[in-house]
């Protein structure tokens, strides 16, 4: 069932946005359902994240969609590709955001409306910081980041 | 002229009541499509609605609810997912219609 379900919608989902992508998303691959490689950028003129694009990797088990995917920010040097400052963005690319976890994951949710979560999650920031604690969370992480229990520092960014 | 009728056959049609470019918002396939276990819409495959007025095919809706962290709520609205057992959506006889 959950296998079906998985490639099913992962293959209409796919289809749809080969189709029309939504503006500042670009699909860089998506071989098979199980990953696949977007480019983002911010619609608005945030001075943080001007002239810069942003490559997110999607995993998919085959729960999807009633779980989440495993959705991280991954750097790369030709083409440039920073993981964004931001307080709920560790530096390994590692995003923390309820959304994307198993107690906001809604099986309603799909590709594209993370990626727009994402970026208006983006456009929203005026920090430019780590979350806190970066150093040590990135030194000493090896939990998968749908394991991971986030404790909120902030709710109100 | 007399025209004898000695055999006929009736067909009908017959699509859930409930707007026409709606999709199963688990699945994403049409209402009139079947969720992606099943072969044949209908009886078989029926849909569901809640009383917060979001629909699913059944199969996918239960495939969601008995997840742990589906916290028995809405995928759609988060409200508490009541089945809505009226007739409108639950019964398909009470759907059949001639189009």
């Amino acid at each position: 069932m959950a296998t079906t379900l998985a490639t099913k919608r992962l293959s209409k989902e796919l289809a749809k946005i080969t189709d029309i992508m939504p503006d500042g998303l670009t699909l860089v691959s998506a071989t098979d359902f199980t990953s696949w490689t977007i480019d983002l950028t911010v619609l608005d003129a945030n001075p943080l994240y001007l002239n810069q694009t942003f490559r997110l990797k999607f995993l998919f088990s085959d729960k999807y969609p009633m779980e989440p995917p495993e959705v991280v920010f991954v750097s790369l040097h030709e083409p440039p590709r920073p993981i964004p400052m931001h307080p709920h963005i560790y530096s390994n690319g590692i995003i923390c955001l309820d959304l994307l976890g198993q107690n906001g994951w809604s099986p309603v949710q799909n590709v594209q409306s993370i990626c727009v979560s994402l970026q208006s999650m983006l456009t929203g920031n005026s920090k430019n910081e780590r979350p806190e604690g970066d150093t040590a969370f990135v030194a000493t992480n090896r939990q998968r980041p749908r394991d991971i229990n986030f404790y909120y520092h902030d709710d109100k960014v | 002229m007399k025209v004898t009728i000695k055999k006929w056959n009736a067909v009908a049609t017959w699509r859930w009541d409930i707007p026409d470019d709606d999709v199963c918002g688990i699945c994403q396939v049409h209402f009139d499509g079947t969720c992606p276990t099943c072969r044949y819409p209908g009886d078989d495959c029926p849909l569901r609605s809640g009383r917060c007025g979001h629909n699913f095919h059944m199969h996918c809706i239960m495939e969601w609810i008995k997840q742990d962290s589906a916290k028995g709520q809405c995928p759609m609205c988060r409200q508490t997912f009541e089945w809505n057992d009226s007739k409108s959506a639950t019964d398909p006889a009470a759907q059949m219609r001639n189009s």
